[in-house]
């Protein structure tokens, strides 16, 4: 008869596999908004200021980019590397779990410091930086419950 | 195969995002085709003719000029300050004779805090036939009173340096007059079906936001020149 250790054991990693797998599938949507901002960055074209939108003061200013390369195409960078370390760990490439959460730890710190920008510095709101916001954060819940599954 | 699998995945994303963003890298850069033929105008969405708006309108180049561009703008709208040396240029480019332009005032409240402040600096300018200069000046320095807690010195200054009599522009500033105008430019904007700054439109018809690029911009005003000399 197998102990109770033993069977909880495959249930708790096949946990982690799914709570992975929907760390990946999350990490898609912030690389879709990410690559979006980038290539408009890229264009040239700033968003049209509008009666109920702060797009335009937000990617307009100059914290959207760090000596002239786009925020937005670090984030994609950023997005692509946790779905990829993401679908190994999913797999079961645990070596890359560190990895990956240093990588979301730093995502959310450089989130809480761009959603303090957009409040207090710019004092506009642009709706595709609190989409990565959210899926930011999302990102950090993830990888905590994850990490739990391997703790207990 | 397990162990490949999800390298298999990642370079599938890879290339579905490099495809991706070459997709909307082309569809962004997609130039409108200039059409040779009169009647036949690559400018999208033709309006009627609204609502009048503030008269006399602020307006550069002679009113008999084939083409005529009418900007509904905001000066502390990012993408108004960047599309104003566009036009300079383009006023530089074409002349007086070829091409009029014509400011009308959408400033975006609340969004935009100083932006009926500015409207009515330069609306007060105008009433001292220095319209045009405080425009030029209140863009240009976009940057510098976009974040100022109080603009109303800054914008004295400008008046100062433009030469006007700074108290009567003062007092202007408050006055019903410009009050007025601003209203009626925004009257004409909402009977336009304007949404958003900077809204630009050529003879009548909206450009497309994404035309306001300087070449796009030029291969429309050519063509309706051509249409309107054949």
């Amino acid at each position: 008869m197998p102990s109770v250790n033993e069977t909880s054991r495959p249930s708790l990693a096949r946990r982690a596999a799914i709570l992975y797998g929907v760390t990946a599938f999350i990490a898609l949507i912030g690389l879709a908004d990410s690559i979006y901002l980038t290539v408009e960055h890229l264009s040239g074209r700033s968003v049209r200021c509008t009666i109920t939108s702060g797009c335009s003061e937000v990617l307009s200013s100059p914290y959207a980019s760090i000596r002239g390369f786009p925020l937005a195409g670090l984030g994609a960078v950023a997005y692509f590397a946790v779905f990829s370390l993401a679908t190994l760990a999913a797999f079961g490439y645990r070596f890359v779990g560190n990895l990956l959460t240093l990588i979301v730890a730093a995502m959310f710190l450089t989130t809480l410091w761009l959603l303090y920008l957009q409040a207090f510095v710019i004092h506009h709101f642009c709706q595709f930086c609190l989409l990565s916001a959210l899926v930011t954060t999302s990102l950090t819940v993830l990888i905590i419950l994850a990490k739990r599954q391997k703790v207990h | 195969m397990k162990r490949i699998l999800p390298f298999v995945i990642i370079a599938f994303v890879l290339g579905a995002g490099l495809l991706t963003a070459r997709y909307l890298q082309r569809a962004s850069s997609e130039t409108p085709t200039p059409s040779p033929t009169p009647g036949a105008s690559p400018v999208t969405t033709a309006v009627n003719p609204g609502e009048p708006g503030a008269e006399p309108a602020h307006a550069l180049g002679d009113p008999k000029a084939p083409v005529t561009l009418e900007e509904f703008g905001d000066f502390e709208c990012p993408p108004c300050g960047v599309l104003h040396p566009i036009l300079k240029g383009l006023e530089a480019e074409y002349g007086s004779t070829k091409l009029r332009i014509i400011f009308r005032e959408f400033p975006l409240v609340p969004n935009h805090v100083h932006a009926l402040a500015a409207a009515r600096a330069a609306e007060a300018a105008g009433l001292q036939g220095r319209f045009w200069e405080m425009h030029d000046l209140i863009y240009e320095h976009q940057k510098d009173w976009h974040e100022a807690f109080d603009v109303r010195p800054i914008f004295e200054g400008y008046a100062k340096t433009i030469g006007l009599d700074v108290a009567q522009f003062s007092r202007d500033i408050t006055s019903d007059i410009i009050e007025r105008r601003i209203f009626l430019d925004g009257k004409r904007a909402h009977s336009l079906g304007v949404q958003g700054t900077p809204t630009v439109f050529l003879n009548g018809k909206e450009v497309p936001f994404e035309s306001l690029a300087p070449d796009k911009l030029k291969a429309l005003i050519n063509n309706e020149l051509a249409t309107a000399h054949p």
